[in-house]
């Protein structure tokens, strides 16, 4: 499975986010924070759509969708 | 790609996907997401071959080719519609779910109708109305 390492970089930045809006939290600066959750999911989202990009032109060329 | 490797990706992707819904939820859909995507991938090439083994069945048989791509497109849409269905639920929308459930039986349907119109030719021509 040679996509297992970005399953695990979708957890590391998840993880890595989550850790940095609580310590932005605690650090008081709460804007900060909320930036840089959405930092963390606008990075996973780009990978996962292209990801997803791959599957549906696979797709599309076995079943002859287009 | 054994089926071992399949369910040990699937676990450590569910696992990390329970780690993530605690702090971050929509990190942890997109995690489900790409492990779908990904073990989907593994299995597109098997796929195709058992498409194309079709293929040169239906070559021998004489059979018409149209029927076969149609039943073809119709696996691959409801396949994808599945998916996304599936992904929404995860999500907790259900009634998107639903939407993209009913829009494939929509196309599916649409896909079908020449094939039951050919069905229905073959019935009157049986019976030796036309």
């Amino acid at each position: 499975m040679n996509n297992i390492d970005l399953i695990f970089r979708i957890a590391g930045v998840g993880i890595l986010t989550a850790v940095l809006h609580s310590t932005l939290k605690h650090a008081g600066k709460e804007d900060l924070a909320h930036l840089a959750t959405l930092a963390g999911v606008a990075i996973v989202l780009i990978w996962v759509i292209q990801l997803l990009g791959t599957l549906f032109s696979e797709v599309q060329s076995v079943f002859k969708l287009f | 790609m054994n089926i071992i490797q399949i369910v040990g990706f699937a676990l450590i992707a569910a696992v990390l996907g329970v780690v993530l819904r605690r702090e971050k939820p929509e990190l942890a859909i997109l995690v489900g997401v790409a492990a779908g995507a990904a073990i989907f991938l593994a299995m597109i090439g098997k796929i195709g071959v058992a498409v194309e083994v079709f293929d040169r069945i239906a070559t021998r048989a004489g059979l018409n080719f149209v029927y076969l791509d149609t039943v073809l497109k119709i696996v691959g849409i409801a396949y994808i519609a599945d998916f996304g269905a599936q992904m929404c639920r995860d999500a907790g929308e259900g009634a998107l779910a639903v939407k993209v459930e009913f829009a494939a039986k929509v196309l599916i349907l649409v896909l079908a109708l020449p094939i039951i119109v050919g069905l229905l030719d073959l019935l009157l021509k049986l019976v030796g109305q036309q």
